[in-house]
């Protein structure tokens, strides 16, 4: 930690206090935070509470914002495990490093919602293709292949048909749902796409083309590739011919 | 490049005009702005349009500027100190957007609209950082901002509640302004906001401004609220000016040698309710129409 002054610094502890009392108590308090330097604490420690209080809906409004990209997450767990998020690191991450609450919200939850949360934030991750650079063959960032419980696939559509269209309205009024996720061994294959008009399609796929989109999360080269599919059970002599036509179908990416 | 004081010169004098946003008249007994201009042309010289480049423009903005009418672009989603937020797609979109008003200018709250990078529910606004610190970063955003886009690029003072820093709001726009060789649109609600917080009369800091660098103001309705004892004030658009922002406006008129507009925020209210507020404002500002460019 350097002592010099970022004023983007100050600017985001400014928000996570706007956003949780808890840590604009610490920024008040005597014990340590690595993530600010000493003037820019003491210029924090300056600020008023209250003035941090005169939107009471602030937080409210990046809960609302999570629900609805989680709405099936927020119904397993309940609202006050998703406002629960803005307190935690996970979130003051995310808004020092310049990152995506929905994103940062998807890898805090894990898998405390299954995978009906699982599939709520690979939706996310596809709306927010980040292509990478690297040379090779990878998964369309558009696109998300999952291996998950058999089953999550209907609890997402049961839940979210229960919430209606409008999740953080049913939620705020509905009973606490009664539904878990299931988490047995046997599995079923998904996959995501998104358009780059944010439309999503969602459906299960065979198990060895996700496995294969899988595999190439990170950059492969072709050689790599074809050999992973023949192991995953394509024939050596279609393995070319099946990486042309899922670059074809837009679910691999040329780096 | 010339100065910026030779650079006004060729800025239009708007006059007097309103502001909107995207889907601003959805609201029952909300301004609309075209109705506004045919009633009383001298309160509507120009539309301010606010624009998220992700929502585009509205039927109100796009019917303005298919009119040919003069207008504004006011950005809602830019961290003008963040270099992380001039991405490609949306200055591709503040062109096209642009292309379609042919503002007079860019302008816009020179604050922190989101939290980490751009994205849903991430939308907020706080004041910057009142720090000689944080001057650099914002003028270089504004100079990238103006050489990308062809246009003046007027930094706003932003509302708030919490102003964090040593310095003065005025102090810090000066050295903003000068440093980016730019104009300043001197928001007098907002500036009546700072001032009460730090228990400032009305016109404290005023003889620091660059007064021949404010080319617009805004004036604006707001209400006095109490949090636990703090008052402070929300700025609500509301048709019920207080005094403070009153007295800001008067001198600011006074003294801005160059100003090319005023806008008059009142979106949100029915036109019966505002013509008052136009016509006050107007006083303040007699040669206020284009006629007098």
């Amino acid at each position: 930690m350097t002592d010099r002054l970022d004023p983007r610094r100050v600017q985001a502890a400014l928000v996570c206090m706007h956003l949780d009392p808890a840590y604009a108590a610490a920024v008040r308090g005597p014990g340590p935070l690595p993530e600010l330097a000493g003037r820019e604490r003491e210029l924090l420690r300056a600020v008023d509470p209250r003035t941090l209080a005169v939107d009471p809906y602030r937080r409210a409004r990046a809960v609302h914002a999570l629900i609805e990209e989680y709405p099936a997450a927020a119904a397993l767990l309940g609202v006050p495990a998703i406002d629960a998020f803005f307190s935690t690191l996970a979130f003051r991450t995310c808004v020092f490093e310049h990152g995506s609450m929905a994103l940062s919200f998807g890898t805090w939850l894990g898998d405390q919602a299954g995978g009906p949360g699982r599939i709520e934030a690979a939706i996310a991750r596809a709306r927010r293709p980040r292509p990478d650079p690297a040379p090779g063959l990878s998964c369309n960032p558009c696109v998300a292949p999952l291996l998950l419980p058999a089953g999550s696939l209907a609890c997402l559509e049961r839940i979210r048909a229960r919430l209606g269209p409008d999740p953080a309205a049913a939620l705020a009024s509905a009973r606490p749902l009664r539904e878990r996720p299931p988490r047995g061994p046997k599995q079923e294959a998904l996959l995501i796409e998104a358009s780059p008009a944010g439309e999503v399609s969602l459906g299960t796929a065979s198990e060895p083309l996700v496995r294969l989109l899988r595999f190439a999360a990170a950059p492969q080269t072709h050689a790599a590739l074809a050999a992973e599919a023949v192991r995953l059970g394509a024939e050596p002599h279609e393995a070319d011919e099946l990486l042309a036509g899922l670059v074809a179908d837009g679910l691999l990416v040329a780096g | 490049m010339p100065g910026f004081l030779d650079r006004v010169r060729t800025l239009p004098r708007l006059g007097l005009g309103v502001s909107t946003e995207y889907g601003a008249r959805r609201q029952d007994g909300a301004l609309d702005p075209l109705e506004l201009r045919r009633r009383r042309p001298d309160c509507a010289g120009f539309l301010e349009v606010g624009v998220e480049v992700v929502k585009g423009l509205d039927d109100d903005a796009r019917a303005w500027a298919a009119g040919g009418l003069p207008t504004t672009y006011h950005f809602l989603d830019i961290n003008l100190d963040d270099p992380d937020d001039f991405d490609a797609p949306w200055l591709a979109g503040v062109r096209a957007i642009a292309g379609e008003l042919r503002p007079a200018w860019l302008c816009g709250d020179a604050g922190l609209w989101h939290l980490g990078r751009r994205d849903r529910g991430h939308m907020l606004l706080l004041p910057p950082i009142l720090v000689d610190e944080a001057v650099a970063p914002l003028a270089e955003g504004l100079c990238a901002l103006r050489e990308a886009t062809g246009l003046e690029v007027l930094p706003e003072n932003p509302p708030g509640a919490a102003f964090v820093g040593e310095l003065h709001l005025l102090d810090f726009f000066a050295r903003v302004a000068e440093r980016a060789d730019t104009g300043l649109l001197l928001d007098c609600a907002h500036l009546a906001m700072f001032q009460r917080a730090r228990g400032l009369p009305p016109r404290a800091g005023f003889d620091g401004v660059p007064w021949d660098r404010v080319v617009e103001l805004h004036v604006a309705g707001g209400r006095v609220r109490n949090q636990a004892g703090l008052e402070w004030v929300e700025d609500d658009h509301g048709t019920d000016v207080l005094p403070d922002t009153w007295e800001i406006a008067g001198e600011a008129v006074a003294r801005a040698v160059n100003l090319r507009a005023i806008v008059v925020e009142c979106e949100r209210n029915p036109i019966e309710a505002v013509l008052p507020l136009f016509d006050r404002v107007a006083a303040l500002w007699p040669a206020r129409g284009p006629e007098a460019a």
